[in-house]
């Protein structure tokens, strides 16, 4: 990829750096490009430069999306962009690290991954594109369609109940848990760069509308009209048990914005490395180490 | 003598294990070479253990095949291992008299050993130190006392084992090893185990096991970051590294399974940093699309496979060389990574450094397939010296490159220069999806054509890396010998064995199984008429690899046996011999009908 880094300290950066030459595969009209660009506004707003940004993915439509920015990307196997992400980030904590893909890449394939990068307190930025169903392979149940979806693979009916993923990520403990809409890109742009910027696990889904195999009555113009604003009906996001209440009505409701963010972070996986790693060295030079109990994370920015 | 094996058997509790670590403790200190294997039945707690000892003047090349000694507190335990223990008349039999069983009733099948000598040890232990536990301490006196080893050498392990126990425990097993030593020194045994004196200069010497050495050589070769989950007979490289690599800024990532293990030493790796995971074979099955993912990205990542029993589950705790297909052929696609295989402790430890090496040279994922015999015995070696090591590094672009970085750029050797993140202007798109030499995804045909060349042109160097195979015997005879991992002690052995009895023979070890090195092999094959590929699996997975690649001698034959039969010199130099007659039948162990029609 030839990439135009252009971003620098001092320089402001703007959303045009962190887009690539590549054009997108996606079809017209799909959430996708609103996620895209929300995302460019959100980095340029963070004004990290694209070198120090690793965007990590699985495969399907939305894990093509490393591809479209001018950052490191990643664009992995089926499944697995979580634990990858968690390798680039221990190695090397001064990233940023964003990861990206499917409700079936993050809640079919890998949703074994989910749980542990939560309890890990792994400080990634977790984009799900949930489009509630299998759309690069044409149109399959998703781990996230409703009861009784009719699909390609389901002619007569799906017969499982949907993974919600936001009572699933709020109950293994996220420190961070949002959703937005690809219709309300302001909104959305700001939840990608709070997600961003909270120190420890963020995810983030977005409802983002499949328009070859998904529902007619949920695409980017109808769902503009049923978003409900967290912000707007005074929701506290500090507030986990009146979240988790929210976010039960997950498939009914399509509310937007933060339904919790854990005012007190508790210490991030690299952190609590990080000062493992510096005790081990002091011992080994024969220094009495100094700990702080606090977290070290470094703001990334 | 100079050579001597001693086998051990009780039930879990006797402490046969652990009088097998005290007692590799007190013949290091002394200055012999040895190799300790153990044996467990499937139980984790309990059950029958059991192990072998074998010491020696000269570095011990295998654990060796009937037993000098064999130790028995319990008939049923020791049975129960079978041929992992075998006795001939020749063994002196040592046994507690406990067990009822005399002269008139031994359990061997109509053998007659012709030392045989009941000792009363449980009542010593129980007389001595008040309980039956202390039976390992009686064992340590009467070997001490039979094989003139220093009882100061194993008092000190002794202390060292009952430091946290308490002095009563201390007392009363030191009054227990002193009435072992006084019964051995008032019965002199029919047969004389006294070992000679070394013949090296006393040095000093390390034990440890393949698994150690391997998490030593990953440090020794840069190695920051460790992705795996534990899994027999590997977990122990997971543990050792983490005890350490803390120190070196790196991190070991107990994973939520293999998957996310190999995962995330690949995001390492993409990081740039020296990356590794490490299993068994049920793991490797699983890691397989990620190793597709790093030889598609070109990344360099270190795989560690220590083999064991399979398929599937199969015998977790026993040793075998079946898992050498999947090391190879177990990825979609055009792919071709290298696989190699250690034949020792020591040996693990350069080769781990080396298994990195060829990752970072070549962008590429590495197995490193090791074996569960290696990986767990312990062996006293003489120290391994990091400081005569060379370490290669990944070929990162150059300012000018950076330019305008084109990380798949189609070169004469295959390898493009490789940048991570934080790299300013190395930015570029890693794909499991085929890609351009932009790393753009792609589905063009001619583009995917000259891709597959260029991840497989980079490995043709290692078709002659000569250094990577130990040769031994008359390069000019006619009659060829190849083992591999641990069989090749074995082989090492016979071949000895039946030079010094004036037939001429050629012994290949081959470290680097894949790709087929094609000019070693042609130059080794070139003077044959005759070859024998020995190793431990059913269908004798090398010999086919081999016959897949190179053209082979008129009479290339396998003498594979599936894993957990153990095999010993005695047993290669009968079939080296058969191979050197002429008209020599097909012989297989083992070997399904359907696979070799006889």
């Amino acid at each position: 990829m030839i990439s135009t880094d252009a971003t620098c300290a001092g320089t402001a950066a703007t959303p045009k750096d962190f887009k690539s030459p590549l054009k997108p595969i996606w079809c017209p009209g799909c959430g996708d490009y609103g996620v895209l660009n929300a995302l460019y506004r959100a980095l340029a707003a963070i004004g990290r430069p694209p070198h120090e940004i690793a965007f990590v993915s699985g495969i399907g439509c939305s894990s093509r999306i490393p591809g479209y920015t001018t950052a490191y990307g990643f664009n992995t196997v089926h499944g697995r962009a979580l634990p990858i992400a968690q390798g680039i980030k221990l190695a090397n904590p001064e990233l940023l690290v964003l990861v990206a893909g499917g409700d079936g890449d993050g809640f079919s394939i890998g949703g074994g991954h989910v749980p542990h990068a939560i309890r890990r307190n792994a400080d990634l930025t977790y984009i799900v594109m949930d489009n509630q169903v299998y759309g690069l392979t044409k149109g399959q149940v998703s781990p996230t369609s409703p009861r009784g979806t009719r699909a390609r693979s389901s002619v007569y009916g799906s017969m499982e109940s949907p993974v919600n993923p936001l009572l699933y990520t709020l109950a293994y403990g996220a420190g961070f848990v949002a959703q937005g809409i690809p219709g309300d890109m302001d909104g959305l742009a700001a939840i990608i760069e709070e997600g961003i910027r909270y120190p420890g696990f963020a995810f983030i889904n977005v409802q983002s509308p499949c328009v070859s195999f998904g529902e007619p009555d949920n695409q980017v113009k109808v769902q503009r009209t049923r978003m409900r604003k967290l912000a707007a009906e005074g929701h506290d996001p500090s507030n986990r048990l009146r979240a988790i209440e929210l976010a039960q009505d997950y498939g009914q409701e399509l509310y937007t914005g933060v339904f919790y963010r854990n005012p007190n972070p508790p210490p991030t996986h690299g952190s609590q490395i990080k000062a493992l790693q510096d005790e081990r060295k002091a011992l080994k030079a024969g220094v009495t180490p100094t700990l702080s109990a606090s977290d070290t994370h470094p703001t990334c920015c | 003598m100079n050579d001597l094996i001693i086998g051990m058997a009780g039930s879990g509790g006797d402490g046969i294990i652990s009088a097998g670590e005290s007692l590799i403790g007190a013949v290091a200190a002394e200055g012999y070479y040895g190799m300790l294997t153990k044996s467990y039945g499937p139980q984790i707690r309990g059950g029958e253990s059991s192990c072998r000892l074998r010491v020696s003047t000269l570095p011990v090349l295998n654990p060796g095949g009937s037993l000098d000694v064999a130790v028995i507190l319990d008939w049923d335990d020791f049975l129960r291992f079978g041929s992992e223990l075998p006795v001939t008349e020749d063994t002196v039999i040592i046994f507690d008299l406990k067990s009822g069983v005399d002269r008139t009733s031994l359990p061997l099948n109509a053998l007659w050993p012709k030392v045989l000598c009941g000792v009363p040890l449980e009542d010593m232990a129980i007389e001595t130190a008040g309980v039956q536990q202390a039976k390992n301490s009686v064992i340590l006196g009467l070997l001490a006392g039979w094989l003139g080893l220093s009882p100061d050498n194993l008092l000190v392990g002794l202390r060292k084992k009952f430091a946290r126990k308490g002095d009563e425990v201390l007392a009363g097993n030191e009054r227990a090893f002193a009435a072992g030593l006084g019964h051995a020194r008032v019965n002199p045994l029919g047969r004389n185990l006294r070992l000679d004196r070394p013949a090296t200069p006393l040095k000093q010497r390390i034990i440890a096991d393949g698994n150690e050495l391997c998490a030593k050589g990953a440090i020794a070769a840069g190695c920051t970051f460790f992705g795996g989950y534990p899994i027999t007979p590997a977990t122990e490289i997971m543990q050792h590294l983490q005890t350490d690599i803390w120190e070196h800024g790196g991190v070991v990532l107990q994973a939520e399974d293999e998957i996310a293990g190999v995962g995330a030493a690949l995001g390492a790796s993409f990081a740039g940093k020296k990356a590794m995971t490490a299993t068994s074979g049920p793991g490797l099955s699983l890691k397989t699309e990620m190793l597709g993912l790093a030889s598609v990205t070109e990344l360099p990542l270190v795989c560690v496979d220590v083999q064991r029993g399979g398929p599937s589950t199969g015998m977790p705790t026993k040793c075998e060389q079946a898992d050498l297909f999947a090391a190879v052929f177990s990825a979609h696609g055009d792919t071709v990574r290298p696989v190699l295989a250690p034949t020792t402790v020591a040996d693990t430890y350069g080769l781990t450094v080396e298994a990195f090496n060829l990752a970072e040279q070549y962008q590429t994922p590495v197995i490193l397939l090791s074996d569960q015999d290696i990986a767990q015995r312990k062996e006293i070696i003489d120290p391994v010296d990091p400081s005569r090591l060379s370490l290669v590094n990944r070929l990162e672009p150059t300012a000018a490159e950076l330019q305008d970085y084109t990380r798949f750029r189609l070169t004469s050797s295959g390898i493009s220069p490789l940048s991570h993140p934080g790299m300013k202007g190395g930015n570029y798109l890693a794909a499991g999806i085929e890609h351009d030499e932009h790393g753009a995804p792609t589905a063009n045909g001619e583009i995917h054509g000259e891709m597959n060349h260029k991840r497989l042109v980079k490995f043709l160097p290692l078709r002659g890396r000569h250094d990577l195979f130990v040769m031994e015997g008359n390069p000019d005879s006619p009659l060829g010998i190849i083992a591999w991992g641990s069989v090749a002690g074995i082989a090492q052995e016979a071949l000895r064995i039946v030079r010094a009895e004036g037939l001429d023979a050629r012994l290949m070890i081959p470290k680097l199984l894949y790709p087929i090195a094609e000019e070693v092999f042609a130059d080794f094959f070139a003077p044959l008429t005759r070859c024998i590929v020995f190793e431990q699996s059913h269908q004798g997975q090398l010999y086919r690899l081999i016959r897949m690649w190179v053209n082979v001698p008129p009479q290339f034959e396998s003498y594979a046996r599936s894993g957990a039969n153990p095999l010993s010199p005695e047993d290669f130099v009968s079939q080296i011999r058969k191979l050197s007659r002429a008209g020599l039948r097909k012989e297989h162990a083992d070997r399904a009908d359907f696979l070799n029609p006889l």
